[in-house]
């Protein structure tokens, strides 16, 4: 069997894996690369627990071959804190009780950091849009989209 | 997994010779949001497979009477083709934005149902398809090919050509939630009134009520020549819930999905014709 040699950006470093040819980002994130911040919910792109950003757009991680993505620039959950500080999108999930299992928190921070990355100031409507793709299957829902809005605010300040 | 090859052709081309090579044992994917989630579930094991993603089919050119649509421009841009409000509102209800932006408006053509929702906006505003080698079909007989299993089946799509509504149009989506929600039924309607208040010409596309996309043919007759009241939008709904051929599924029966036919086909002609029956 061909493995392809893929070379791009994961959170601010260059890498390259080598990697059978339709072997997915997610897998190759969390098998290859040991970052399991991503995670592997259905497999079929309806949970959105997956999500990445690529080159800045909410990508579904699950359903990507990493050969797709050569010389772009993916951002996972583990990119988002600084200098070992938390970004302030996990500072407002942990400090608004928005995780209950947490299985689906890192989709959606990163569905969430997608949109504050281009409406710094979303309404509560706007919020519900974005991350209309992330199930939470405890239906924690009500403090993650408050978490988001107090996450805008925190951003603004 | 079997898959030995992973192509990406950098060009129409290229993507036409390799399925010229590699015949149906290539598996294509544009957006890979059909065919990924089968791989991964072990359902399809190919050893060959084209993705799309660099082919250069994902243009989009808006003309004064006309949008060209590349095959591979994903539903989150469709989603802002203003000038076409019933497929950009389709788009919009495609998934979540992460789907979207994968997902894409050649790859929906393909889509089972009840899933391609954008199959009835597109009948609904008359779009053609435009296949590799300059071949052009209406999308509905570009659906009708595909079920016949003849030709269009194995030609690639590289983009689709569709008119600037003119007259009003509507696209109604019943889903059992409100959002990233496949399609019970869906409903695209496109009318058009002359000065003397008649309708001079009506499109009535279904979506997941039958095999594929399909044109209500028989209820836009109940509307053309005619001044359009409640009376007649709800004859049109009744020939719609008659000529659909709805199937059952894990979504919905085909008994419901008839009903819901009649409901949503009255409430999209209603809603076009600004007409509030009974309130």
């Amino acid at each position: 069997m061909d493995t392809t040699t893929v070379t791009f950006t994961l959170n601010g470093t260059t890498t390259a894996l080598a990697v059978s040819p339709l072997t997915t980002l997610r897998t190759a994130l969390r098998e290859n690369l040991h970052l399991s911040a991503t995670k592997a919910g259905c497999s079929q792109g309806g949970c959105g627990s997956c999500t990445v950003l690529v080159d800045g757009e909410p990508t579904l991680s699950c359903l990507l071959p990493l050969a797709l993505i050569e010389g772009q620039e993916v951002t996972t959950l583990e990119g988002l804190s600084t200098r070992g500080g938390l970004h302030p999108l996990q500072e407002a999930f942990y400090d608004r009780f928005a995780a209950q299992c947490g299985y689906c928190t890192p989709g959606m921070i990163m569905a969430a950091k997608a949109l504050l990355d281009r409406n710094a100031q979303p309404t509560r409507e706007e919020i519900r849009e974005a991350l209309v793709g992330n199930l939470c299957r405890c239906t924690g829902y009500l403090p993650i989209l408050e978490a988001v809005e107090d996450a805008a605010r925190r951003l603004s300040q | 997994m079997t898959v030995t090859t992973l192509f990406t052709p950098r060009s129409a081309d290229e993507a036409v010779d390799l399925m010229r090579r590699h015949g149906s044992d290539l598996v294509v994917l544009a957006g890979g949001t059909i065919m990924m989630p089968m791989i991964n579930d072990g359902a399809l094991f190919p050893r060959q497979v084209m993705s799309l993603r660099r082919a250069g089919l994902d243009g989009l050119h808006t003309a004064n009477d006309h949008v060209e649509i590349g095959a591979t421009a994903n539903l989150a841009r469709v989603a802002e083709v203003n000038a076409l409000p019933p497929l950009a509102e389709a788009a919009r209800t495609v998934g979540g934005p992460a789907l979207r932006t994968m997902a894409t408006i050649g790859g929906n053509l393909f889509a089972h149902p009840p899933h391609g929702d954008l199959g009835a906006p597109l009948l609904a505003l008359d779009a053609e398809v435009q296949l590799a080698g300059g071949r052009v079909l209406a999308l509905e007989d570009f659906y009708a090919e595909r079920a016949s299993g003849s030709r269009a089946g194995t030609e690639l799509v590289t983009a689709l050509r569709v008119p600037r509504p003119q007259g009003q149009s509507v696209y109604l989506k019943c889903g059992r939630r409100q959002g990233n929600t496949t399609s019970v039924i869906a409903v695209a309607v496109q009318v058009m009134i002359g000065s003397d208040g008649t309708c001079s010409d009506a499109r009535i596309a279904l979506g997941a009520a039958a095999s594929h996309p399909m044109r209500a043919r028989r209820a836009e007759e109940q509307l053309r020549g005619r001044l359009p009241d409640g009376e007649i939008c709800a004859a049109a709904a009744e020939e719609a819930m008659a000529e659909c051929e709805p199937f059952t599924d894990a979504i919905a029966s085909d008994w419901y999905r008839r009903k819901m036919i009649g409901v949503y086909v009255r409430r999209a002609l209603e809603a076009t014709l600004s007409i509030h029956v009974g309130q």
